[in-house]
């Protein structure tokens, strides 16, 4: 059976007056995923997540969730969608159960039947009945969460979910977020900033610069794609080692990474060949790994070095 | 999805703000102010017999009218005045007289220029634009819900306040008015519809009602006037996406349209203007327009015409606007 697709972004296209600020941008979001949506602030994730949930309009491209076109189905499509955009914005004058309540009013009948037990998921039992304005970050973080959850959605969009709240708190939500697509498998969107999220929380990942995407896939693809070229020798002296391998690498380069490691980018064919030249230059090599390669740094490559 | 789950969410976050209790609080400060200092100046300037007192009246305006010192609406005010007491005097009723009820009609008059409106104001401002200033229009408007009912479920809302603080400056201003100058009244016989037509006094409209009748009229027609300012300043909310903004706008609106016919009482075109014609119940009771030639239907088209179209514009902007904020 194929997985059903929960969302599904065509051509995204917006413009401010002259400036495109995402450009083509598509995707699919299948059931069960979770899927990361990387970029550097400004990078115009903001302005395709508000495309996504209908707060603007793209000039080129569309959005169907579940099966609804967002723009001629508002109401349908958005019955399956629970979401985070920007920080969790409640009303600080209500108390946590108001503002509960005060969704629930909008969603069909039966919403607020879930209430109690939403409120048990996220740990907020205890202070359901004080005023949002007396909440930390974190907690206000997680009745969002709940908030994004009573209408009993198939797809979950969280705009920077891990934003201001402490180690504790990111790993809450990231297990939660776990939790919801592994066992109640809800396709989960989580736009982010911090590489090292996507990486631990999320299937797929796209990578958006720009306003374009510039890689899209698994996260252990994308992983893996670049960590098998990318060479760590182990030899000394370094910098006569880098000055050898610099012929042999891709790039043209080697890079001295420590007081015994240098990397290079040498392709598989090469790596006798480059080994013999350290020999006979008089290098030690004392071994040759495959570097592990973040996020960061195909991050860093696909956008040309710029930091996030 | 039902519409009356989102009127109730919306009341409700209008009644749970701060703004309404302070509203509240406006009504009961402000007309226990005006009983203490009525009661006050009567104290001070024991009457006499009403009789004599409309006499010397009448007299002392007339004097003025024939100085010809006084400006062109000053005199038109001063001969109406003339009219009224001296109609009064010839049925042999106190021009002047004062109960709670009476005060409480007064109140109607007195409070639909400025008063209500500001508080019409106070509410509609910040309707739409503390949504975007807390930022929880972004989870308003990623509801099931289309923004169309979004946007008229805080319409409804709005008017629900607006109608529940006017009926409780009446209710306010009665219990004021009535701890001072007694709760009964309500039926006693009420002279109004004076009207002055060119340079003379028109007694053909005049009339006697019973005041709870005439309150209950002038009280709507000040209601309506709320309303049409609530349904302007709503506009600005919407498209100004600033409380402060929006609530500056509008009393600058007000002010003018106090200070406009004072300083401009020939400029025929500001009887287009909503604020001009504010003043509805007092049309009622027959006080001469802002501008001549003003009618009570004339201001009722005109105000609904502003109100109307503010409503069309407002929906067109926050159907249409990314919300991006």
């Amino acid at each position: 059976m194929t997985p059903t697709v929960v969302l599904s972004a065509e051509g995204l296209t917006k413009r401010f007056g002259k400036r495109e600020v995402v450009s083509d941008v598509s995707f699919e979001l299948t059931a069960g995923e979770v899927f990361g949506f990387l970029g550097p602030n400004g990078a115009g994730k903001t302005t395709t997540i508000r495309m996504l949930v209908g707060l603007a309009r793209p000039d080129r491209g569309r959005v169907r969730i579940a099966g609804f076109d967002l723009q001629h189905d508002f109401a349908k499509a958005m019955s399956h969608v629970g979401c985070i955009v920007e920080s969790t914005d409640l009303y600080p004058y209500l108390t946590g159960r108001e503002n509960l309540l005060h969704f629930a009013r909008m969603l069909e009948n039966g919403a607020e039947s879930r209430i109690p037990e939403l409120a048990r998921l996220v740990f907020l039992e205890g202070r359901l009945e004080d005023r949002v304005a007396t909440y930390s970050l974190g907690m206000r973080q997680r009745l969002g969460l709940a908030q994004a959850l009573l209408g009993e959605p198939d797809l979950l969009i969280l705009d920077e979910p891990a934003n201001g709240l402490d180690p504790a708190g990111i790993r809450e939500i990231r297990q939660l977020i776990r939790h919801l697509a592994s066992d109640r498998g809800l396709a989960v969107f989580v736009s982010s900033h911090l590489l090292s999220e996507v990486e631990q929380m999320c299937d797929r990942v796209a990578i958006i610069h720009r306003g374009r995407t510039l890689a899209l896939g698994p996260v252990r693809e994308l992983l893996e794609r670049r960590g098998a070229e990318r060479l760590l020798f182990r030899a000394r002296p370094a910098e006569r080692a880098a000055e050898v391998l610099m012929p042999f690498g891709r790039d043209g380069a080697a890079r001295v990474e420590g007081e015994e490691s240098v990397s290079s980018d040498v392709v598989r064919e090469r790596v006798p060949e480059a080994l013999a030249a350290l020999a006979a230059a008089g290098v030690l090599v004392f071994g040759v790994e495959r570097q592990a390669s973040t996020l960061e740094e195909i991050f860093l490559e696909v956008t040309g070095g710029e930091t996030v | 999805m039902k519409f009356v789950p989102l009127v109730e969410n919306e009341t409700l976050k209008l009644l749970k703000r701060r703004r309404f209790r302070v509203a509240l609080l406006i009504l009961i400060a402000l007309n226990g102010l005006i009983v203490f200092a009525q009661t006050q100046s009567r104290e001070r300037r024991p009457r006499r017999d009403w009789r004599v007192e409309s006499q010397e009246r009448v007299a002392r305006m007339q004097n003025w009218e024939r100085s010809g010192r006084l400006p062109q609406t000053q005199l038109r005010w001063v001969r109406f005045e003339i009219a009224r007491v001296q109609y009064h005097l010839d049925r042999n009723m106190d021009p002047e007289a004062i109960s709670g009820p009476i005060f409480a009609r007064a109140f109607a008059n007195a409070s639909s220029y400025l008063l209500l409106p500001l508080l019409a104001i106070l509410f509609a401002a910040d309707i739409v634009s503390s949504e975007f200033a807390q930022g929880t229009i972004k989870l308003l408007l990623t509801r099931p819900v289309g923004r169309a009912r979004v946007l008229s479920s805080k319409f409804a809302a709005l008017a629900l306040a607006i109608t529940l603080t006017v009926l409780l400056g009446g209710i306010v201003a009665y219990l004021f008015g009535g701890l001072a100058f007694g709760y009964r009244g309500w039926g006693a016989p009420i002279l109004t519809g004076f009207r002055l037509s060119g340079e003379t006094f028109d007694a053909a409209a005049v009339r006697a009602l019973p005041l709870w009748q005439d309150a209950f009229l002038a009280f709507g027609l000040a209601w309506f006037a709320a309303l049409t300012v609530g349904a302007i300043a709503f506009l600005t909310s919407v498209v100004l996406r600033s409380t402060a903004a929006a609530m500056g706008t509008m009393l600058a609106a007000l002010i003018a349209g106090t200070i406009l016919p004072r300083v401009a009482p020939t400029w025929e075109a500001q009887r287009y203007l909503f604020v001009t014609n504010l003043p509805l119940p007092d049309y009622y009771s027959g006080s001469p327009p802002p501008i001549t030639g003003m009618t009570l239907p004339f201001s009722v088209v005109v105000l609904t015409v502003w109100a109307l179209a503010a409503a069309a514009v407002a929906y067109a902007v926050f159907l249409r606007r990314d919300v991006l904020a």
